[in-house]
Formats: structure tokens, sequence, C-alpha cells
């Protein structure tokens, strides 16, 4: 990058924050998926103004601009496809406001997902959305690229706390979104349109998330099968039944193992499957879907059923499905991982039809996945040393994406498109929702400088 | 000069790493900077860049390296179990064959080779540290008089006195049990820290021993652990310091061989491994390992935790990374401080999370280092405890510091200051 450009990002954020070592470069390159590429300059503003700054620099140059949170994105969001500048939002982490009345928080993009939940939770509230990495992740990641979690069969996924936004745009303008008003919706809503859009439209300098009362009460069990199967059947059946749970997890023997190993805390690792379901509220009725859902397991063939006694405990079962995510790297150290998300009901179809596929080319597909939302993790696992391996992941990786499209679902329940997933977003929008997101994409950044080469701007085959 | 085949052999452990970024959330020198070039994927990402050929070792890349704790807590919180603290040495070694060491580092690890010099230059040290440094009105330790930068010494960092007599000094080759028939016999390791900083707490350790029926031996040949060469990248003396050690170990007759400094105790115990492959010593380190214990986790499993007095202290416990990490003691000191009456504990936040020392990183990166220090400081305040309590002296030095430039009243005992005040107070009430 010319010197005359990094001079003017240096005196924007100061020469502490501009990274353009070549090492520093590939440090950057990557997210938590396996593709890289460098970018030509790393920034780390600490203010919206700074983001304004920059991005009038890049949009006056021509660079194309990636936003980057802590890097957590499984589907090449925060990956500089064209090189350019990466800013890094990590400096802007102050939680500006928990407004415990009106129960809504005011926060920077860089502030850590799990920060923002602790912080609310000392004041009686939560903030739901509850991704893996949550320990990492940061919101502004998390609202770019809509992340879920486990929370998300009771609360939803995260664009359902998104009440406001504040947005700079590719040319350096900065607007304001919605407001913390949970009821605003005058004319169309600009908030949703940016939730989710993944960096291509503008960069997020400061979310309003709504928040919610903490439950009274809680209790946290553990299904064990014999048979996969039999655990994805508990889900269609319990969502079936009209209880909503907080929580209903599924991990296949595959996760278990994997998970064991990492984290030692005693799992069934003879297991074919298991759920991890928690269900909220005030203690009655608590107690009372308790009930049901340990019937409903036992109906469904589980071999064991476990409630949690102690915070302890549930804190343990927890760490489990959590750990999953994590402890892919036990069993191959590169992967795909899908959020492909279908109906409820075919939440056993699904997993059936993974299953097939993992015999089909050969290649361990680990099956987890926030299953009482109908959002599954076939995770397709491989090393990329192995090109024979790599090949066949990808073959695998093709048929999930088209099984879940022919089901009637969708390519991503929270993962984002990024690249790695935008060679299918075509098939699952349609040739015109298609057409509508690049004309959008094209009124808003029309010289498509905002994280190119993604979701409507891909640049390869499309399917 | 291409560094690829010099560090193929790493690639065993950077395939593993999925790249999830785990290591963000515990990593203290990430959480206090913010920037992904302070992770363990980082690393990792740097070595596979160089396996590639798209970078060299530059000095850039020993310097990400460097800026490193060694605490260990990417590597247990690893969902992939990405050996990381092996990974960074390994790689140190590498670069500093390439792009040398730091002068002042080199000076000082050429001179513990020597260990009469050594011992000679610390010793003297002790009587000429009144030239350079002032003393604090409280006792609690000096300040320099004038900046040394070089030597890691930034004008308001608080180091502890240095003794002129060092605990081998004052004590002798054999201490005999207190008790009527000896229950075995034990080597004391000292290390430098307790040895010439902190000898009160290496005579709390004796007493400790000695009181419980176990005759202690310290080799006056023993010399420093070599944790600050090897983990330096110096990996030559660090094998020249654990040949030594070995030595001086097995000449003696022991049924264990006793640590109160974690450093000291993880090298012994663990990372001689590494540094002895191609030593004729590989053998007899294999001996030592398996009877190498700290202090808290032998007091638990041979001493009598029934003969302690009542100790009307409030503490807290901070574990020292070497010590959870290292060792995997943890639960010991806690089972301690339970058996001992009136004694009152409370658990700080974050209690396994690095105080920021790393040895020779708090005086290459003091400022980094204080900022990861008071976020320590402050949860340790926040106890609202008089003590704060550590097996390790290097956390002793640095949090003794922290707690100084901010004036805190919290003042810092070793875990073996209380048990030894703890059985002196049970012999007072006669429990003998």
């Amino acid at each position: 990058m010319n010197s005359n450009i990094l001079n003017e990002l240096r005196n924007i954020v100061g020469n502490d924050y501009v990274l353009s070592g070549k090492e520093d470069l590939i440090i950057y390159s990557n997210d938590a998926t396996m593709f890289d590429h460098l970018p030509d300059v790393v920034v780390q503003p600490a203010s919206r103004d700074e983001v304004a700054a920059i991005v009038k620099v890049a949009a006056r140059n021509n660079i194309p601009v990636t936003g980057r949170g802590a890097g957590t994105c499984l589907s090449g969001g925060a990956i500089a496809l064209k090189g350019g500048i990466v800013v890094d939002m990590a400096r802007m982490d102050r939680i500006r406001k928990i407004d415990a009345e009106n129960k809504f928080a005011i926060v920077e993009p860089g502030v850590i997902t799990f920060e923002l939940a602790s912080q609310v939770a000392k004041q009686g509230l939560l903030y739901p959305p509850d991704p893996s990495s949550w320990k990492e992740s940061t919101l502004g990641g998390n609202v770019a690229e809509c992340a879920g979690g486990p929370k998300g069969v009771k609360y939803g996924i995260t664009r359902n706390f998104v009440l406001g936004l504040e947005v700079v745009l590719p040319d350096g303008s900065v607007v304001e979104t919605g407001n913390a008003v949970d009821g605003d919706m005058c004319g169309p809503d600009w908030t949703m349109l940016i939730t989710g859009s993944e960096g291509t439209l503008g960069l997020i300098t400061a979310i309003t998330l709504r928040l919610v009362p903490a439950s009274a009460t809680k209790k946290t069990m553990l299904a064990i099968y014999e048979r996969l199967e039999d655990a994805a059947k508990t889900v269609s059946v319990t969502m079936a039944s009209g209880i909503i749970p907080t929580t209903l997890e599924l991990m296949d023997n595959m996760a278990i193992v994997a998970t064991e190993k990492a984290l030692k805390i005693g799992l069934p690792v003879h297991a074919g499957g298991l759920l991890l379901i928690e269900v909220d509220g005030m203690p009655s009725t608590v107690e009372e879907n308790a009930k049901r859902v340990s019937e409903i397991c036992k109906e469904c063939g589980a071999m064991e059923f476990k409630i949690a006694e102690t915070a302890a405990e549930a804190e343990n079962l927890w760490a489990a499905r959590r750990g999953v995510a994590k402890a892919f790297g036990q069993i191959a150290p590169c992967k795909f991982a899908e959020d492909a998300t279908v109906p409820r009901s075919l939440v056993p179809v699904l997993v059936e039809k993974s299953m097939e596929m993992a015999k089909k080319y050969n290649i361990p597909i680990l099956i987890c996945g926030h299953a009482g939302d109908g959002n599954m993790h076939p995770t397709i696992l491989f090393d990329k040393r192995d090109k024979d391996a790599e090949a066949r992941a990808e073959k695998a990786l093709d048929e999930v994406h088209i099984v879940t499209l022919e089901l009637g679902g969708t390519l991503s329940g929270e993962h984002g498109i990024g690249f790695a997933k935008a060679p299918y977003l075509r098939a699952e929008m349609g040739p015109v929702g298609y057409k509508m997101g690049q004309d959008v994409k094209s009124v808003v950044d029309p010289a498509n400088t905002m994280n190119p080469g993604k979701m409507f701007n891909y640049e390869g085959a499309l399917h | 000069m291409n560094n690829q085949e010099d560090i193929r052999h790493l690639e065993k452990e950077i395939v593993k790493c999925a790249r999830c970024g785990g290591c963000r959330s515990v990593c203290p020198v990430t959480i206090a900077e913010h920037r992904e070039n302070t992770t363990a994927r980082s690393k990792v990402r740097m070595i596979e860049a160089v396996l590639a050929g798209e970078i060299e070792l530059t000095p850039a890349v020993q310097a990400r390296f460097e800026k490193c704790l060694l605490c260990k807590a990417c590597k247990t919180n690893c969902g992939s179990s990405v050996a990381t603290d092996e990974l960074i040495m390994e790689a140190r070694a590498k670069l500093v064959k390439r792009n040398g060491l730091n002068p002042f580092k080199k000076m000082a690890f050429t001179a513990q080779r020597y260990r009469k010099l050594f011992d000679l230059g610390l010793k003297m040290g002790g009587v000429f540290q009144g030239l350079i440094f002032k003393s604090l009105p409280d006792g609690r330790g000096k300040i320099a008089r004038i900046p040394l930068p070089a030597a890691g010494l930034n004008l308001r960092r608080v180091v502890p006195n240095m003794t002129s007599n060092p605990l081998r000094s004052r004590n002798p080759y054999h201490t005999k049990a207190q008790t009527p028939t000896s229950k075995g016999k034990v080597v004391f390791f000292t290390g430098c820290t307790l040895n010439y900083m902190y000898p009160e707490a290496g005579e709390a350790v004796i007493r400790i021993l000695t009181r419980n029926g176990y005759d202690v031996l310290i080799p006056d040949d023993q010399c420093c652990c070599g944790t600050p060469a090897f983990t330096s990248g110096d990996v030559e003396t660090g094998r020249i310091l654990a040949e030594q050690n070995i030595k001086a170990i097995n000449a003696q007759d022991y049924d264990y061989v006793i640590t109160a400094c974690s450093t000291c105790g993880t090298a012994l115990k663990e990372e001689y491994k590494g540094l002895l492959k191609e030593s004729p010593l590989a053998g007899e380190w294999e001996k030592l390992s398996a009877k190498v214990i700290d202090i808290s986790d032998f007091v638990v499993k041979y001493c009598d935790l029934t003969k302690f007095g009542k100790l009307p202290l409030k503490i807290t416990y901070h574990d020292a990374c070497h010590l959870v990490r290292g060792m995997g003691v943890a639960a010991q000191p806690r089972q301690i401080f339970k058996a001992i009456p009136g004694l009152e504990f409370v658990e700080m936040k974050d209690a396994d999370r690095c105080c920021g020392c790393g040895g020779t990183f708090s005086a290459v990166y003091y400022e980094l280092a204080r900022k990861i220090n008071d976020a320590k400081v402050d949860n340790i305040e926040a106890t609202g405890m008089d003590y704060a309590v550590a097996g390790c002296s290097a956390c002793r030095m640095h949090i003794t510091d922290g707690l100084y430039q901010r004036k805190s009243p919290v003042k810092f005992l070793h875990t073996a200051e209380i048990i030894d005040k703890a059985y002196e107070a049970g012999r007072k009430e006669g429990k003998v």
C-alpha cells in the first residue's frame, strides 16, 4: 500500500494502531475458517469518527474495507478477500449504557458478547444470543453475521435483539437507524437491512440491544441415547408438544468423544447421541415442563435421563455443549462448520441424510446443533494437506447445502454467508431475490469497497 | 537463509489448530492489548507461513513470539489440545539461533552457567544493592534510584530486597527431622528467588518438613533451574543448568524432591524433558522427575493436617501459572486453608489468570506486565482480605510491586509461610 495512504491512516488512529508488516498481515489474513487472504494494512480505530475517517480515505482511493471483530467468523466474513484495509474493532469495547428500567443496552462493536451477558445478568437481565464463541466473539460481529446460539429456540437470534445501529456507510457518512424504543416502525427497517449484511453495506460503530428479564428459575437436563436417530426424534416430538425449551441441543457420538477428549468432564463416550435441554420460567411451569420433557425423552428411547441438581452440574453440561465448537480439532484440523437450518419437524431427516453422506463420501461428519430451532451443525472434517479428503469434503458440503434447500431449509441459521456459502446464495433466494440483493448493495455501496467478493458480490460459479 | 527445514517438526502441532480463536478469551496479553498478533492462534499462523515459505524467521516474528508470558492458559483451554507452550519455546530457540538473544539476557544467562560466580554476584548484589536501589520505608522492597531499562528496571518498579546471606548459606546441608524418628529424606530444591530474595519463605519450608519428621538435604551445588534461559530460547544454557541440577540432586539419597517455587518445580518435573532429548542424563532425569513434588502437595499427602493451630488471618489465593497448569496443583492449598482453624479464605475472581510477571517478560514489557497485574490486584482487593497468598516467588515479586504502586494495605505471604505459621500456632497450643 502506498506510503501516503499509510500516513493518512497513521494520522487518524496513531502509529501504534496501524499494522502493515508482513507478519501482522499474515496474522490478520484469516478468521476461524481454513481460508486466508492478505490485507494490505490493519487499522485499529478507537471511535466512530476514526472509523468514518478511515472509510473516507478508503472511498477516496477506492480501497476495499473489511471489518473485523474477534475473527471467529465461520463463513470467511472477516477475510480481506480483495486485500485493502482490515478495520479491527477490538478497541471499541465500551458498554456505553445499560438501562435496566427500559431494558436496553448501548454498546460499541468490540464489546465481547459474554461481557455484556455478564454485566446485564448483574442487574437481573438477560441478553440471550449466545454463540459458542461468546467468550471471544464481539457484538459487532454478532450483529453483522446475525449470530445465533443455544438459547435461540426460545428467545430468537441476534436480529431479534437489535433495536438500533450507528453505521459508517461506504462514503464515510454516518447513519443512525432505529432507536431504543422497541416499537419503532417509521418506514422500512434499515436496522434489519444492516443486521446480517456482513459488513457489505457499512461498518457498525454502535448498537442498541434489547434485553429481557432473566427467568425466575430454570432446569438443565441431559438425555442420553443409544441411537442418534432417537435423539433427533425427541427434538421434533418435544417441539410438537407445545413446550418451548430455552435450549434443545443435540450432539452425536463424534461430538461427545471429541469434547470429552478436550474437557475430560465424564461425558458418555459410548452413547450414540445426547440432548442438552433447558427449560426456564416460573417455578411451577418449569417443574411441569421438565416432567413432560423427561417423559418424552423416555418415550423416544433415551437410555438415561438426568436433571442437573446444582448450578455447577448445569454449568458442566453447558461446558460440554459449548466445548464442541473448539473440540473439532481433536478429530481433524480443518472443517466446513455448516449451520444448515431446516423446519424443526425435519431435524431427524437432516440427521439421517448427514449420516448417509458421511458414509457415501467416506469423510467424518460431526453432527451437533441447536436442534430445537432446526439449526443444525453438520460439520465436515478433514486435513487440508490431504487433497483427496479435501475434495471429498467439498462434495459432501455441496450435498449438505442441496439437501438443506430441498428440505425447505436455509443455508445459514447463524454463521453467515461470507464467501464460503456464497455459491449457494442464489439457489436459496431465487434469481429475483438475489438480483434484489445485488441492487441494494450497488445503491448503498456503488464502488463495491465494503467487504467485496462476498454474499451478492461473489465472483465464483453459482449453483 | 531458508528456515523451513529447521522448524519442520513443529508441523505436527500447528496442523491441530482449528483457528477457532478460543485463545483470545484466556490470553492475558490479548486481553490487555486487544491484538490478534498476541494470540496463540497467531503464533501457529506465523509458523505455518514460515513453513509455506511466505516469511522467514524474522526479528518481527521473534518479537511476536517473545511477547508471551508462557502462562499456559491457551494450552489448557485449547479445544484441539495444541501444545502451545512447547511450540512457543521451540520457536524461540530457533529464532534465537537465527537472530541472536537480547544482549542483557545473553550476559545474564552466560553468568548463570558459572554457578559460583553467579552466586557471588548475587550475594554481592545483596551487599551493594544500596548503590542502585533505595529501600521503601515499609520494608516491602526497593525501587531503583536510576532507571536501568536494559535490566528491566523501571524507576517506579519495586523489587525485593536481595539478601547478602542467602537461604543456602544460612542453612546447613543437612537439617535433621525434629521428631524422634525420621520418616525419610527429602531434597529441597530452593531455586533462586527463595535463595536470594525470600529466604524466610524457604526457612518456613524447612521447618514444615522437619516438624513433620523429614530430614532435609540442601545440596550446595544446585543452581538456577534454567527456566529464564530456556524459555528465552537459550537452550544451551538451559541444558547445562539442567544437567548440573540433575547431578547435584541425584548424588543424594532421597525420597522426594521438594520445590516451593512452581517454576523450578515445572522445570524439574516436566520441562527438562525437552531439553535433555540428546543428553546422556535423560534417564537420570526420569528417576528424578517422578519424585518432584510441590510443598503444598507434599503437606496434603505426607504431613499432619490436624496439628494446625488457630491462625486468624484473612487471605485470598492466587494460582501461580506453573503451579496450577505446570504441576497440576490447585486443590491442595485450598484443602490446607480449610484445615487451618480460624483462617478466613475467600476466592478471588479469575484466581488462575496469570499475574503478568512471566519472569523476564515483566522486565522487557514492564508497563504491559503492570497492566495485566493491575487486573489481578483489582481482584485481590475486591475480596477484602488482608493477605494475598501464592506458591510462587515471581508472582510475589510482581504482585507486591502492584500492591505498592497503588499503596494497597494488602500484604503477601507464600503458601509455605501460612502453613508454617499454622504449625507454629499449633505448637503453642500443645499440638505436637
